[in-house]
C-alpha cells in the first residue's frame, strides 16, 4: 500500500476572482472546457496511485459537493476511506470568519490528520491548474529523507508570490514571502509533501503561538528549528488562479497546443465528473478556429480563440472572438461578443454587441440576462 | 423479489454484413453517432423507461462489448436489485449447453437468470437498432390488452415491406398472420424486432421450441407462428419514432448521416438522455486553418483541416490539409496532412496516411458505394481507396 494520503485546500477563495466566485469556491471554478479547477490536484493525487483524500473546504461549497460527489471519477470511492469532504467540524465557536491560514483550516480537521493512517501527506491548493507527475516526487520524499518537501515550479506562474532557494544538496536554505515576479530560486506551487507527524507537530505550534499563516506559522519556525525542507521541481505548465486575470490568461494558454499537452499528457489524463452528451454539431454556416469546445453545444456562428463548456449554443451570424462561455449559455443570432466570461446559463439576446479587452475581460455573472 | 418487466438484450450476432468493422468486436458495440455505440440505444431506452435489470446476451467477440458495459453504471443500471449482466453461453454440469443456435434458444439458455427475478413479463431487445422508445408504454399496452406477446411495428412502405417480417391484423386490431418477408405483403406494419412476452407463456413456449428438431428456434421465424396457431393474443404496438437498423454498411453510413439533422432523431433531448461510457478527454481543439461545416465532433478531437458533413467520434485527428468529407470517423481514427477521406467509414483508430485518399463521390454507377476501412489500420501515405472498397489490413493496399 502506498504510503500517502492527500489533503486537497479548497477553502480559499481569492476576492479577485469576482464574480466567478460569487456562489462557489475557486477549487470548483470551470476550467478548459469542461474541468473544474480541483479536477487536476485530485488527478495529480489519482496518477500517483493516492486514492485517501480530504477535501478541506470552510463555505459556498454546494457546487463543490455537486462536482467531487463520491469521488467516483479519481477512484476515490472506496470501500473505506476514499475521498472525504471536511467542512469545518472542530472550529471554536466564537470563530465565524474565515480561516486565519492554512494552519487553522488543518487544525479545523485536526481529528481527521491524527487519523490518517499513512506516514505521508500530500498537501495540495485546489485553485492550481498544473498536471503534476507526484510519483517522481513522492520517490524522491522517501529516497531524500527530509520530513518535508516542497513543491516548486520550473517557471514561475504569474500568482506565485513565495520562493524557496536551495543549498548544493538541494535542501532550502532561505524563504521569500510576497515576492512578485521571478527572483532567486524556484516559485512555490504550495504543495508540500510531509510527514504526518511533522504536520501533526506544526499544527500544535501554530495552535500554541496563535499563528495560523502556513509559512509564517508554519514552515519558518520549522526551518529556525534546523528542520530539512527538500525542493521537487515540476516542469510543465503551472498557474496558480487568484484572479480574473490570473483566470482569462491561464484559459488562453490552453488554446496553446504545447502548453495543452502539459496540462493534459496522455500517460496522465485529467479526471473529472462525467457528462451526458452529445457530440457537438456545427452548423452550415458555422466557422470555427483556435478554439476548444466541449459536448453538446450547437454553433451556428463564427468562434475564433475561445473556450466553450458543455451546453453552449450560438446563434447564426453571431461572432464570438476570445470568449469563454460556462455550461449551457445561450449567444442569439447576430451578437458580437470579443473578451467577454459568460458564466453559467446566460442568455445573450440577439444582436448585442459587447467588446471587452484582453486585459480587462467582461464577466457576465451566473444565469444573466443581456 | 418480483419485477414486472425485465430486458433481454441480443447481442451476441456477428454482425457478418458489418465486415472489417465487425473483425474484432461485436456488432452492439461498433462506434456510432459521435458519442455512441450502438448498443447505449437499446440500453438508455431501457433505463429511461425504469426497466433496471437487463441480461445483455453475448457470445461472438465479446470482449469489447463486456468491458464497454461493465456494470451498467453511465446507464444509470448500477443498481442493488437488478442491473446490467452480461450473460454468455456456458457449459453446464454433464456438458449441457452449447453456442446460442437462434434468438429463441440463446432465452432458452438463460432461463434460470429470468427466474432469479421471476418477472411477469419479460422484453425482448436486439442491440443493433438506432431508436429512442419509452418501453414502459408498450408494456402498458401489453398489459391492457392482457396479450401474451406484444410486438412492436413500424409503418413501412409496401417496396419496404417486402424486407420486414410484416405483421397482418384482424378485425379486433390483435395480430392474425406473421409473414417474414412476404413477396406480396397484405400490411404495412413491419416488427422492428422488439417483443414483450408473457413470461410463463413465453416460457412454456420456449421449452416446447427447444424440444422441436425441426424449429430453428428463432423468435420471428418460430416462436411467433407457434404462439399464433395456438390461438394466444399477439398485440401490435405501433411505434412512429425514428427507428433504423444499422446491420449493413449503407445502413450504418445512412444513419450516421441521419445524426447531422435533429429533425431525424433528436439526440439533444434532456427528457430522453442517451448515455455512454465515455473516457474523459478535453474538449474538441479546432486550429487556426481548421473549417468544420454541418457536422457533428466530439471530445478529444483535433481539427485542422477540412470537416463537412462528417460524423467524428472521440479523439479523431484531422491535420493540415487533410479533408473529411460525407464520412464517418470512428475514436481515434487520425487523417494525415493531405489525406482525403470521403464517403466513408474509417474503424477506430485507424490512420489515413498522409496524402491518401479513401472513398469517392457517388458517381451514379452500380458499382459505387460507401468505402470501408476496418480498425487499427495503416493506410500508407499516398494510397488511394476507391469506392466500396472493404479493407481489413494495412497490407492490401
Amino acid at each position: 500500500m502506498l504510503d500517502f494520503h492527500g489533503i486537497v485546500f479548497a477553502y480559499r477563495t481569492a476576492p479577485a476572482l469576482g464574480e466567478l466566485v460569487s456562489y462557489r469556491t475557486a477549487a470548483s471554478l470551470p476550467f478548459c472546457g469542461r474541468y473544474r479547477l480541483i479536477d487536476f490536484s485530485l488527478s495529480s493525487l489519482m496518477n500517483a496511485g493516492i486514492r485517501d483524500v480530504g477535501v478541506i473546504m470552510q463555505r459556498d461549497y454546494q457546487s463543490l459537493l455537486d462536482h467531487l460527489g463520491s469521488g467516483k471519477p479519481w477512484d476515490m470511492s472506496r470501500k473505506s476511506r476514499g475521498l472525504r469532504i471536511l467542512p469545518p467540524f472542530g472550529l471554536p465557536e466564537y470563530h465565524k470568519g474565515d480561516y486565519a491560514g492554512t494552519m487553522e483550516a488543518l487544525n479545523a480537521v485536526a481529528a481527521y490528520v491524527r487519523d490518517i493512517p499513512q506516514q505521508h501527506v500530500v498537501l495540495l491548493l485546489g485553485d492550481l491548474a498544473a498536471n503534476i507527475d507526484l510519483s517522481p516526487i513522492l520517490e524522491q520524499h522517501l529516497r531524500v529523507g527530509a520530513p518535508i518537501t516542497a513543491i516548486c515550479s520550473e517557471h514561475t506562474p504569474r500568482s506565485a508570490r513565495n520562493r524557496y532557494v536551495a543549498d548544493e544538496n538541494g535542501f532550502v536554505k532561505s524563504a521569500r514571502y510576497d515576492v512578485q515576479g521571478e527572483g532567486e530560486g524556484y516559485a512555490s506551487l504550495e504543495g508540500y509533501v510531509i510527514e504526518k507527524q511533522t504536520l501533526l507537530s506544526m499544527m500544535a505550534r501554530a495552535d500554541e503561538r496563535n499563528e495560523y499563516r502556513f509559512h509564517r506559522g508554519g514552515i519558518d519556525d520549522y526551518l529556525a528549528g534546523g528542520g530539512k525542507m527538500a525542493l521537487a521541481i515540476h516542469r510543465g505548465y503551472a498557474e496558480i488562479i487568484r484572479s480574473v486575470d490570473d483566470y482569462y490568461s491561464a484559459s488562453r494558454d490552453m488554446l496553446a497546443p504545447a502548453k495543452r499537452r502539459e496540462m493534459f499528457p496522455q500517460e496522465r489524463p485529467v479526471r473529472t465528473k462525467s457528462q451526458e452528451g452529445v457530440s457537438t454539431y456545427y452548423g452550415e454556416n458555422a466557422s470555427v478556429s483556435g478554439s476548444l469546445v466541449a459536448d453538446n453545444c450547437i454553433i451556428e456562428g463564427e468562434l475564433k480563440d475561445c473556450i466553450l463548456f458543455s451546453g453552449v449554443r450560438v446563434g447564426k451570424g453571431a461572432k464570438l472572438e476570445n470568449c469563454i462561455l460556462f455550461r449551457d449559455t445561450v449567444v442569439g443570432d447576430g451578437a458580437r461578443l470579443n473578451a467577454v466570461i459568460a458564466d453559467k446559463r446566460c442568455k445573450i439576446a440577439p444582436d448585442t454587441v459587447l467588446t471587452g479587452s484582453e486585459k480587462l475581460p467582461i464577466v457576465i455573472g451566473k444565469g444573466k440576462s443581456l | 423479489m418480483k419485477k414486472t418487466c425485465i430486458a433481454m438484450l441480443l447481442a451476441g450476432g456477428q454482425g457478418s454484413r458489418l465486415y472489417a468493422l465487425t473483425q474484432h468486436a461485436a456488432k452492439p458495440s461498433v462506434p456510432f453517432g459521435g458519442k455512441y455505440r450502438i448498443i447505449d440505444f437499446p440500453l438508455s431506452n431501457c433505463a429511461n423507461s425504469g426497466i433496471d435489470t437487463v441480461g445483455v446476451l453475448t457470445q461472438y467477440r465479446p470482449l469489447q462489448l463486456n468491458s464497454y458495459i461493465g456494470n451498467g453504471q453511465p446507464w444509470d443500471l448500477d443498481v442493488a436489485e437488478g442491473g446490467a449482466y452480461i450473460l454468455p453461453p456456458y457449459l453446464g454440469a454433464n456438458e449441457q449447453g452449447s453456442w446460442f443456435t437462434g434468438t429463441a434458444n440463446a432465452i432458452y439458455q438463460n432461463i434460470s437468470f429470468i427466474e432469479h427475478y421471476n418477472p411477469e413479463n419479460v422484453l425482448i431487445l436486439s442491440g443493433d437498432h438506432i431508436y429512442k422508445m419509452n418501453y414502459a408504454k408498450m408494456l402498458r399496452e401489453h398489459i391492457e390488452k392482457d396479450a401474451a406477446c406484444t410486438i412492436s411495428v413500424l409503418q413501412v412502405s409496401m417496396e419496404e415491406a417486402t424486407r420486414f417480417g410484416i405483421m397482418n391484423l384482424g378485425a379486433d386490431g390483435y395480430v392474425c398472420k406473421f409473414e417474414e418477408k412476404p413477396k406480396q405483403p397484405k400490411s404495412d406494419l413491419a416488427s422492428m424486432g422488439v417483443y414483450i412476452f408473457n413470461w410463463p407463456k413465453l416460457r412454456q413456449y420456449l421449452i416446447e421450441d427447444e424440444a422441436d428438431p425441426n424449429s430453428s428456434k428463432d423468435f420471428g421465424k418460430n416462436i411467433i407462428p407457434k404462439m399464433l396457431a395456438a390461438g394466444e393474443k399477439l398485440w401490435p404496438y405501433r411505434f412512429d419514432g425514428y427507428w433504423r437498423d444499422v446491420g449493413t454498411i449503407t445502413s450504418l453510413w445512412d444513419a450516421n448521416m441521419d445524426m447531422l439533422s435533429t429533425t431525424q432523431i433528436n439526440l439533444f433531448d434532456p427528457a430522453w438522455p442517451i448515455a455512454s461510457r465515455s473516457a474523459v478527454c478535453p474538449p474538441h481543439y479546432t486550429g487556426k486553418d481548421a473549417c468544420i461545416v454541418h457536422s457533428i465532433v466530439t471530445e478529444g478531437c483535433e481539427i485542422d483541416g477540412d470537416v463537412e458533413n462528417s460524423v467524428l467520434s472521440s479523439s479523431v485527428r484531422v491535420e493540415k490539409g487533410a479533408k473529411v468529407l460525407y464520412s464517418v470517423l470512428m475514436p481515434g481514427a487520425v487523417g494525415e496532412e493531405g489525406a482525403t477521406v470521403e464517403y466513408a467509414i474509417i474503424g477506430e483508430n485507424t490512420v489515413i496516411g498522409r496524402g491518401a485518399h479513401v472513398g469517392a463521390q457517388p458517381d451514379g454507377s452500380e458499382g459505387w458505394g460507401v468505402a470501408t476501412c476496418g480498425p487499427d489500420l495503416h493506410i500508407r501515405p499516398g494510397a488511394s481507396v476507391p469506392a466500396s472498397a472493404m479493407i481489413y489490413t494495412s497490407e492490401e493496399v
